[in-house]
């Protein structure tokens, strides 16, 4: 038996459990006690007999297997092998999945694509949108036929709102089995993702393998991205193939899709610099993509040349940063002022009223497809463009223009929208104070300070949110200060509960330095969520261990659904909306391999955020911090200011 | 005319807010004018349509159970400008925000008198514009 077969015998090994964290055994006990409370010691020193967490030596072994692409030679490559080859040729960046559909996702793994396995299909698949998410590349999820491809639904229905370039993967039991219920798990796949995929197949010639994998990323990668899913019969996936002649359209992507992008007219760039140099308050509008198109430097280029305002809009952050002078992401008083607004790269639009902009506003739309252009907002002027082609055909003919008194008007509206955020974050310390426990305002505001305040590079850690009262209050507080370093995981379907499991790809893609991380390749990741949410993606801290993809996860643990307020009027409905009380994330997390950490006071958690970071940066450690508060502080009758939607667009919008 | 923050809190849960006496006495200072009725509607589209409703019938059930701020013949915690106004500013219930951290006082009252404009005609209060006397919204359809 080899090293890499043999079964753990020794259950004392080095593990990842929280002692080991710390190379200092007298210091580990001492940050223990501290922080969990003498009980977790006492446990953690009183029970040698249970073995302890660990990672099984066939997982860092099989992970850095070289890569064994199948080819033509001998037995030939089955189906689901030229797929793979072709997802390998199209450089996908990475494939999550639970096991299932299992000639495909071996396949995938053994052409060279970086492969994950977790604990969910759903939460894998929101995993391999929060990697998309992050770095714009196209990525992959997988499940098994009916049950695990079923799972996956939210997630690929948050996806297509977000307009990820994500490929859904399934099995799908045999073209001769159809309409048999024939064993077990069929599904009729392709009905049900109906109205949320850019493009979908159930594949029932093996020899259109090829064909239809070009069909996919010629989808993904061309115009507005979003998801394709592909289900593979048990024929399609295992049939083999001696000779290419055999396969339909086997050819390379240069032949099968083009890079080509929509060029605006000359007269078009010009109509827009015209609008723009003739606007007193001019805005851009900058959306996924220009995140998509890598066009961020020519926007900063563009903004800085006139004066221009720019907010971010999408499910991701950053294609603008935060800090910028010019940044109206956290001026939104100054949104209403803006006289010319331009979209570029809205690829979800809003309808007037949804933003907080004049209702009499001017609005240029650039957009790659015509057919979208006029949809809910009606504009002074549409162009059908690639959005990077577009801004920087604008940046040649846009002359040079100062701008005082917006650029004043900007940084008062930053300064009142700071004041506003630190009024309520003084009377989140007054209720804090008053109930021992963390109202969510210091909660975010404390998150705020450590990784924008402190020793850690601004610009570094790549942050996301979720939960109501949690993902409101922190979207008020989370910054993005460059391209990819903010995750919004509910953007627009209103996901629930993938917030963790997002993370969980945005760190894989962090770990890997894809894209725009790659400057800050290794650093780790932190998601501000609620104790509702965590529980639909809790598990995958395991995934997290096992491939040491560092995630902080602050958990604001209120012991209710956030919408509990919607049960007061009613006399027999509160129990729906209640857990028990005081659960403990911090001790579930330690059961997964992670560390935990429980904090009540301010003091508590910036010590705690510390501890993780390092602990994450050092050791590759998962943390859960569970932020113990009440579930009144959502009520802004007994503690004001309680919830309110967040000014759209800027940070903290979700919605387009 | 601002309204100051919250007032420290002391220990108790919103120890700043307007009791229902207070709030009952309170005279609405803006003119119920078309001018308002726009400037209410401006702040309410932005910031309370999310679970009003444009129309303020609360027929979106995704955030909140909210009030129909057509019917007020339904509602529980009073009609008067000044209970409105003290529902906007202080927060009603557990899932209405207290707005008082965001808006100034004379643009809640601008926002009661634009509540006011989607009663049923025959509440409304008269417009004091001299030019019409027709609200530019919430007609009865």
């Amino acid at each position: 038996m080899d090293e890499k077969t043999k079964p753990n015998q020794d259950h004392e090994a080095p593990s990842t459990s929280r002692r080991n964290f710390f190379i200092n055994p007298a210091a580990a006990a001492a940050v223990a006690a501290a922080v969990t409370g003498p009980g977790q010691l006492l446990a953690a020193t009183t029970a040698p007999t249970i073995p302890t967490i660990r990672i099984p030596k066939e997982i860092p072994v099989t992970v850095s297997e070289p890569a064994k692409p199948g080819s033509f030679e001998g037995r030939g490559m089955t189906g689901a092998e030229v797929f793979a080859k072709l997802c390998k040729d199209e450089e996908l960046a990475a494939l999550f999945c639970c096991p299932g559909n299992y000639t495909v996702i071996n396949a995938i793994a053994a052409a060279g694509v970086p492969a994950y396995g977790g604990r969910s299909e759903g939460s894998m698949c929101a995993a391999a949108d929060g990697f998309s998410r992050v770095t714009g590349e196209a990525t992959a999820c997988s499940g098994t036929e009916g049950p695990g491809f079923t799972n996956m639904i939210m997630n690929i229905a948050s996806a297509a709102a977000a307009r990820t370039p994500l490929l859904v993967l399934a099995s799908n039991m045999q073209i001769a089995g159809d309409d048999r219920e024939a064993f077990i798990q069929t599904a009729y796949q392709q009905p049900t993702t109906t109205g949320m995929k850019k493009f979908g197949k159930r594949l029932i010639a093996p020899d259109r393998v090829h064909e239809y994998g070009a069909y996919a990323f010629r989808n993904m990668k061309s115009g507005v991205p979003g998801p394709v899913h592909l289900d593979f019969p048990g024929e399609v996936a295992r049939a083999r193939f001696t000779d290419s002649a055999n396969l339909k359209d086997y050819y390379t992507k240069e032949k099968y899709r083009s890079e080509s992008r929509a060029n605006p007219s000359n007269k078009e760039v010009q109509q827009a610099a015209d609008l723009i140099s003739k606007a007193e308050r001019p805005l851009i509008v900058a959306g996924q993509g220009v995140f998509q198109r890598k066009a961020w430097e020519v926007l900063q280029q563009i903004a800085e040349k006139q004066d221009i305002a720019v907010v971010t809009s999408g499910p991701m952050r950053g294609q603008f940063p935060d800090d910028h002078r010019l940044s109206a992401s956290v001026a939104p008083n100054a949104l209403m002022s803006a006289d010319l607004v331009v979209f570029v790269g809205q690829y979800c639009m809003p309808s007037p009223g949804e933003y907080k902009l004049n209702p009499e506003i001017k609005a240029i739309r650039v957009h790659p497809v015509q057919e979208d252009l006029g949809r809910n907002w009606p504009l002074d002027l549409g162009i059908v463009s690639d959005e990077k082609l577009f801004l920087e055909a604008l940046a040649n003919v846009l002359p040079k223009k100062k701008r005082d008194p917006w650029v004043n008007e900007l940084a008062a509206a930053r300064q009142a929208w700071e004041k506003k955020n630190l009024d309520e974050y003084a009377l989140g310390l007054k209720h804090s104070a008053a109930t021992d426990h963390l109202h969510p305002a210091v909660m975010a505001k404390e998150v705020h300070d450590f990784l924008y305040k402190g020793d850690i590079d601004p610009k570094q850690t790549v942050t996301a949110s979720g939960g109501w009262t949690t993902g409101l209050y922190a979207g008020r507080w989370l910054r993005a200060n460059r391209a990819g370093q903010g995750v919004v995981c509910g953007y627009q379907y209103g996901a629930i509960g993938p917030d963790l499991a997002m993370m969980i790809g945005a760190s894989a893609a962090v770990q890997r330095g894809v894209g725009p991380q790659a400057p800050y390749k290794g650093a780790p990741v932190l998601v501000v969520t609620s104790d509702a949410g965590v529980a639909y993606s809790m598990f995958e801290l395991d995934t997290a261990a096992k491939y040491k993809i560092p995630i902080i996860a602050v958990i604001y643990n209120n012991n209710s659904w956030g919408m509990w307020p919607s049960a007061v009027g009613s006399a027999r409905s509160m129990h729906m909306y209640l857990f028990q009380e005081n659960l403990r994330y911090d001790k579930m997390a330690e059961g997964l391999g992670a560390r935990g950490e429980y904090v009540r006071t301010p003091e508590q958690l910036r010590d705690a955020l510390k501890r993780s970071y390092k602990a994450a940066s050092t050791e590759m450690a998962s943390t859960l911090i569970n932020v113990q508060a009440l579930k009144e502080f959502t009520s802004g009758k007994d503690y004001p200011p309680g919830i309110y939607l967040n000014p759209e667009p800027g940070t903290g919008a979700f919605a387009h | 005319m601002v309204t100051p923050l919250v007032n420290a809190q002391d220990g108790k849960p919103n120890a700043g807010a307007l009791t229902a006496e207070q709030a009952k006495k309170l005279k609405n200072p803006v003119p119920y004018s078309k001018k308002s009725i726009a400037q209410g509607r401006g702040l309410f589209i932005r910031n309370c349509a999310g679970c009003h409703g444009n129309d303020g019938k609360a027929t979106v059930d995704v955030i909140a159970d909210a009030t129909d701020l057509t019917a007020p013949k339904t509602w529980k915690d009073g009609t008067s400008d000044g209970e409105i106004f003290r529902s906007i500013r202080d927060g009603q219930n557990a899932s209405m925000p207290a707005f008082k951290t965001q808006f100034h006082e004379d643009e809640i009252w601008g926002v009661v008198n634009f509540i006011h404009s989607l009663w049923p005609e025959s509440m409304r209060p008269s417009l004091q514009d001299k030019e019409s006397t027709e609200p530019e919204h919430g007609k009865s359809k």
